[in-house]
């Protein structure tokens, strides 16, 4: 006998129907999956076999085969666990001749304890998603249904492989199996971080603002102990919330990963900080059947990478791409993936190897040549794509002390939400989305030099050691804070204010 | 050039220079008992060490490291950087070497040294120069140099390259005498100061050969030679234990007066100064304190008096508004960041990053990581 049965698996971030044939024929009892399975698909048959025999159901002492079609394409996850079982059910003639005909109106996912029972599985949301058209009712596990809920696909949730044949004979009801929701479990309510906590440091935050404002990069630099992780942290909190389709995009990566806990959609920007031990498959992503990285999980929201200077070359390297098209693409010698991966990217690190370059009080130990190959592990490709560098200094005692609050998060985050309409209104029909993505033809159009502007780029290039190809960064960043102000035109004092965000000064600068 | 030195002999000094671990006076008594140093390259390492009661290792590596260049591409080479290689024996070889304890053998010189009668002032101090010692520094090398007295230095980073830079800037010819060959440049950021130093009718001198890579121990050695050259040797800044400290006391070795630029009391690169003077260095205060030390025939006709415009930016200051001065005021001698100055004046960024910018475009202050600090005094 032979039956098919709908599943579903991952590439990239996208889902694919994949037809599960399973062909029960008389022979050595053996059971063999063939279609490019990956371990974990290989090792779905022992758990079938173990579901279906404790479910009450016979397993086929017969020779079955089972295929997962297009056999080109690598599959993995356990959710092949569900459809291989109800394919062998259908296959063994264990459901009835009307119930096997309905199986082609479902989709299955989902991973089977030893018992029978369903078990989340990743990947739920983007299979759900991508596989809308076909117009299937899916079969997920009750924990995924949250995902179900985001799809928008109808669906049915039943807890045990026995209770989903019952179903499907038509002795359960569709309410039997269905559940809609799950009461979240009591989350640990995150403390709130507000940029008013942060004393002193007016530069910095005003960089943060503005990158917050035109989705720039930053760069801080700073002694240990000067705020550079408390500024990061309180970073997202001034970013505009997240857009339905953000959201989506974030919850399907979230998904893959299987990251997504109890929430529903994802609504709150995400933060990732990796340690700068990182290896560069977990930054950018990666695996024989690519995974998303760190870039990626960080997407539409903040990448942060403390001790910049400290992660390896290569890791670094890899941001490239990312930076510069929003997306990473994983080639394999048979396919490649891409990743979304637009992210803000927040680095901070000392000054000097031993950390007190600058300090007040305390002496630096490290030598000018030791300083120098410090600052140049960050390569100026990648230092080009940073548009904002800060120095940050230490915070004395009286700014410590200060009896007057700082700016409260909702203040500045009102101003970036006004600068981010306008940049709306600015790119709408372009793929553009904020000041930083501008292309060269953009910067042209938007970013006429105010008059004036020449003499004082002219004075920044000669007396600062400004280079002509940081002209575009700051042009970029002076649009930014023209509209944070509110103003059509750029400014010369705008260009001036950006000039203080210089780039770290990478060489020992001469002294002629 | 002295004649009576045959081309031969001249290659083989060249050779017999080229072994790093050899202070010259002991090369000078090699020479001596073996007559020349061609004599020196004809032994094996035997009789070398025999003769001259060496350890025969040392000889061996004598011989190997002496056969290791080639003295023709040495010259070759020098000639082609538009640089002579001079013996003690030729005029041009500067009186003033000859009379240390152990002058140079060879002496690399590219460009033009000046000549004896010219007052020689040696500044020498930290690599890791502090807005204070690079002002201080920047101001002495200016004011010596317009009074007509000539820099010498080691071209290294700070204080070196601060003194150097001065002459440059006022197209004078200034003295670097360098811990490398003089193929070379060290650091390489320099290697445009050199080239200026250069064009400006200024000399670069080593002792090594032509492509000795920078070493740890080459950097004291080439002290002595700055000493030397020196008619009166300024400490800028330095630690205790510091290059700088050397060569004041290779200059005290040689009868030179030491001066010292007092600073702080708590700053770590002005502890060398402040106990030199301790030790009884003579304090710098103006570039007079400087020119009255310079032995008698050649002070005549320096004064400071002469300086034309004196360097103190008080008329560039004049013009401030207000708020400008106040920034200066709160920078004061030292640094201080764009953070420093929102605060103090309760301004908001973009205010204090166009009043930082305007005085770093006049050139009153400099902007070093991320901190301010004044130029000039």
């Amino acid at each position: 006998m032979l039956s098919k049965v709908n599943a579903c698996a991952i590439k990239g971030i996208d889902g694919f129907l994949v037809s599960v044939e399973v062909d029960i024929a008389p022979g050595m009892p053996t059971l063999s999956v063939v279609g490019l399975p990956d371990t974990e698909v290989k090792e779905s048959k022992e758990r079938v076999i173990a579901a279906l025999r404790n479910s009450g159901f016979d397993f086929p002492l017969k020779r079955i085969t089972v295929n997962l079609s297009p056999a080109e394409q690598r599959k993995s996850g356990t959710q092949f666990d569900l459809p291989i079982a109800v394919g062998i059910l259908a296959a063994s003639q264990q459901l009835s001749p009307a119930a096997s005909q309905t199986l082609a109106n479902y989709l299955f996912a989902g991973e089977l304890a030893l018992d029978g029972a369903l078990r989340p599985c990743a990947g739920v949301l983007p299979m759900l998603i991508s596989t809308k058209n076909a117009g299937k009712t899916a079969v997920i596990p009750p924990q995924n249904v949250q995902e179900g809920n985001i799809s928008s696909v109808p669906f049915i949730t039943p807890h045990t492989l026995r209770e989903l044949a019952d179903f499907l004979e038509g002795k359960l009801s569709q309410e039997a199996v269905q559940i809609n929701f799950i009461p979240p479990l009591a989350e640990p309510e995150e403390p709130v971080l507000d940029f008013c906590e942060v004393k002193g440091q007016p530069l910095a935050k005003r960089a943060l603002e503005i990158a917050a404002a035109g989705g720039h990069n930053v760069l801080m630099i700073g002694l240990p102990g000067t705020g550079k992780s408390m500024l990061a942290k309180r970073f997202p909190g001034i970013l505009p919330p997240l857009t339905q389709q953000e959201a989506l995009e974030i919850t399907k990566i979230y998904s893959i990963c299987n990251l997504m806990g109890k929430s529903r959609l994802i609504t709150k920007r995400p933060f990732r900080d990796p340690h700068h031990t990182i290896s560069d498959a977990a930054l950018i992503g990666g695996g024989t059947n690519p995974r998303p990285g760190e870039v990626s999980l960080a997407h539409n929201g903040v990448l942060f990478l403390d001790e910049f200077a400290e992660f390896s070359r290569s890791s670094l390297e890899v941001l490239r791409e990312p930076l510069e098209n929003g997306v990473v693409t994983i080639s394999r010698a048979k396919e490649s993936v891409t990743f979304p991966a637009r992210f803000t990217l927040l680095a901070a690190m000392n000054p000097c190897p031993c950390g007190n370059l600058g300090h007040p009080h305390k002496a630096c130990t490290c030598s000018p040549t030791q300083i120098n190959r410090y600052r140049a592990r960050i390569s100026g490709p990648l230092l080009d794509r940073i548009d904002l560098t800060v120095n940050l200094n230490p915070v004395s005692y009286g700014d410590w002390n200060q009896k007057t609050e700082g700016e409260h998060s909702s203040a500045i985050l009102a101003r970036v939400l006004a600068a981010r309409q306008r940049q709306a209104k600015r790119f709408a029909g372009s793929p553009t989305t904020a000041n930083a993505f501008m292309t060269p033809a953009e910067i042209k159009q938007f970013c006429p030099l105010p008059a004036g502007a020449d003499t004082v780029l002219e004075a920044a290039m000669r007396k600062l050691g400004l280079s002509a190809r940081s002209l575009d960064k700051i042009l970029k960043t002076a649009r930014t804070i023209a509209d944070l102000e509110q103003k059509d035109q750029i400014e010369t004092r705008h260009i001036i204010e950006v000039l203080q965000y210089r780039p770290l000064d990478r060489k020992g600068v001469a002294d002629i | 050039m002295n004649n009576t030195i045959s081309a031969a002999e001249r290659l083989a000094r060249i050779q017999v220079n080229a072994f790093p671990y050899f202070r010259a006076d002991w090369l000078e008594r090699l020479i001596r008992i073996f007559g020349s140093a061609q004599e020196i390259l004809r032994q094996d390492a035997k009789t070398l060490a025999q003769e001259a009661q060496m350890n025969p290792a040392t000889a061996q590596r004598f011989l190997k490291e002496a056969f290791s260049i080639d003295p023709q591409q040495e010259w070759d080479r020098t000639s082609q950087l538009g640089g002579h290689i001079y013996l003690p024996e030729d005029e041009e070889y500067p009186q003033a070497l000859k009379s240390i304890k152990e002058p140079p053998i060879v002496l690399y010189v590219l460009g033009k040294l000046p000549p004896a009668e010219q007052a020689a002032v040696g500044m020498v101090g930290t690599r890791k120069i502090t807005p204070y010692g690079r002002r201080a520094a920047d101001k002495l090398a200016t004011e010596l140099t317009q009074c007509g007295v000539t820099v010498i230095s080691g071209l290294a980073r700070g204080v070196d390259s601060a003194c150097h830079a001065a002459a440059v800037r006022l197209k004078k010819p200034t003295v670097a005498v360098i811990g490398t060959g003089v193929g070379r440049c060290y650091p390489a950021e320099n290697r445009p100061l050199a080239k200026a130093i250069l064009e400006y009718g200024g000399a670069i001198v080593s002792e090594l050969p032509v492509n000795s890579p920078p070493s740890a121990f080459h950097f004291p050695r080439r002290n002595r030679i700055i000493a030397a050259l020196s008619h009166v040797v300024t400490v800028v800044e330095g630690e205790i234990k510091s290059g700088a400290l050397i060569t004041a006391k290779l200059a005290l070795e040689m009868g030179k007066d030491v001066l010292a630029v007092p600073g702080p009391i708590d700053g770590p690169q002005s502890a060398g100064p402040n106990q030199l003077i301790k030790d009884g260095a003579g304090v710098v205060s103006c570039v007079q304190d400087i020119i009255d030390y310079i032995p008698e025939p050649l002070r005549f006709g320096i004064s400071a008096h002469a300086l034309k415009a004196p360097l103190i930016a008080k008329e560039e200051e004049a013009g401030l508004d207000d708020l400008s001065k106040q920034v200066l005021e709160i920078i004061g001698p030292g640094e201080a960041s764009l953070d420093a100055v929102v605060e103090a004046l309760q301004i908001d960024v973009p205010q204090a990053a166009g009043l930082l910018f305007e005085l770093e475009i006049k050139g009153i202050l400099a902007c070093r990581n991320g901190l301010y600090s004044r130029n000039k005094f």
